[in-house]
């Protein structure tokens, strides 16, 4: 259900906010702030902010002092492992048909002898985690990100990086494997995504809140952040890019003074 | 065709190497890593106290950023319209206040080694971009590349690209975002970065 309801959520923002998208000049340099969207994000930034420091952060706060980074790292491994049949099929897309195979061979022996993935088994056999999603493989098929925009509880987000993983959630073996029972399916999806909100929350609140600290405008930051972390995934047309940062540092200083 | 092809193909490569002779790439990954390995030996390592830390961590922040240069770039078109003292007071208050979050943040790269791979060139005359990669406690590396800048036998780092995200670009967007909103415009920005860097 909540799954369901991300995925519908999803869909909406990205076709509401489409002919916004269509007018905005989405590049992460400029500084234009004046539009409706920042508006809206501006808000639901503050709202989940708001929501991070008051519920998740405590929870997390608690899942911390009462758990070893040994059971963490169990947790973790258990829903990373959940996602490799998506990184499996997403490099199918993006036609690697190698990494492909290592995903799913690496979700057999973890899901088996790794205990339901808590254990890192094929790693030691070679089998090295390499995650992809859909919104890697969007981005392989040249498909533009949009702009930038905050989704309430989720957070920094674009129109691409929204439906990538709404289709992420869909294709977890989770999702289709408790399909059949509606109140297992919902009690299941509800509580595994609320689980591993806290789970990703312990992981960066520290973090984020030496960001928050230190930053004059947190919005500003994460929005030039986030944006800046999504660039260069490569896209078939590129050809040989250079993936280093490629701005202009010469920004025509006359003076040099030292100070 | 073919010869046509090559012609302009070596035409380029001259192009390029003409471009990047002012930068020498070799030195300057020198320099970042003897940067990154006082900073792991003299200083996370060093059995001294934490004041003590703090200062030599803040001589090498100073002597190996080119802090003004930094600056300028980051408060962007403000900086033309700001007054001589508004710079200095921006330039100090920037200063003080990336000496003490990166002093405190400092630790965390106990017992990581950076590994270097190598340098890409840059489009900005003068620099060059080094690339490394540090281990992180669990899955991939991070991916971690210096921009440095070369003037004549003297190296100063001007950027750091952490996962693809620019230190320099990141505070430019967040400070006029900032100044934009702020009544007071720039003065305010200081103040802000001043009060920071005391607490």
């Amino acid at each position: 259900m909540f799954r369901r309801w991300l995925g519908g959520l999803a869909l909406a923002i990205s076709v509401s906010i489409a002919p916004v998208w269509a007018n905005e000049n989405h590049d992460v340099y400029s500084d234009d702030s004046e539009s409706a969207l920042e508006t809206y994000n501006r808000a639901m930034f503050d709202f989940n902010t708001g929501f991070n420091h008051y519920v998740l952060m405590p929870v997390a706060e608690f899942y911390r002092d009462v758990t070893s980074p040994f059971v963490r790292r169990r947790l973790r491994n258990l829903f990373d492992n959940l996602q490799e049949p998506v990184s499996a099929g997403n490099y199918l897309l993006q036609a690697e048909p190698k990494q492909s195979g290592v995903s799913l061979s690496r979700f057999v022996i973890n899901s088996t002898l790794g205990l339901l993935g808590m254990f890192d088994v094929a790693d030691a056999w070679g089998l090295k985690q390499e995650q992809t999603n859909f919104d890697d493989t969007f981005a392989k098929w040249c498909i533009p990100d949009g702009p930038f925009i905050v989704l309430p509880f989720i957070g920094p987000s674009t129109p691409r990086a929204a439906t990538s993983m709404a289709l992420g959630f869909v294709m977890d073996p989770v999702y289709w494997s408790t399909t059949n029972d509606a109140n297992v399916h919902d009690k299941v999806t509800y509580g595994l995504a609320a689980v591993y909100a806290v789970v990703i929350m312990e992981e960066n609140m520290d973090l984020l809140n030496d960001l928050e600290k230190n930053s004059v405008d947190f919005y500003a930051t994460m929005k030039a952040a986030y944006m800046q972390n999504r660039k260069n995934k490569g896209c078939f047309n590129d050809g040989a890019q250079s993936s280093a940062a490629s701005y202009d540092f010469d920004f025509g200083i006359d003076e040099t003074t030292d100070y | 065709m073919k010869k046509y092809i090559i012609t302009t193909f070596c035409a380029l490569l001259l192009n390029i190497s003409a471009a990047q002779a002012a930068v020498d790439a070799a030195k300057a990954q020198q320099f970042v890593e003897n940067v990154t390995r006082d900073g792991i030996e003299n200083i996370i390592n060093a059995n001294v106290s934490q004041k003590e830390k703090d200062e030599r961590f803040a001589k090498l922040f100073n002597s190996a950023l080119d802090m003004n240069f930094i600056g300028q770039f980051v408060l962007g078109r403000y900086w033309r319209t700001a007054t001589p003292a508004q710079r200095e007071a921006f330039i100090k208050a920037y200063r003080e206040m990336n000496v003490k979050t990166w002093s405190k943040r400092f630790d965390e790269f106990k017992g990581r080694d950076f590994k270097f791979l190598g340098t890409t060139p840059s489009n900005s005359a003068n620099q060059v971009f080094v690339n490394s990669e540090v281990p992180m406690p669990e899955g991939q590396p991070a991916k971690v590349v210096w921009r440095v800048k070369q003037d004549g036998n003297n190296f100063k780092i001007v950027d750091i690209i952490i996962e693809n995200v620019s230190l320099a670009i990141t505070a430019r967007n967040e400070y006029s975002a900032y100044i934009k909103k702020a009544p007071n415009g720039v003065d305010d920005l200081i103040k802000d970065l001043q009060q920071k860097a005391g607490k």
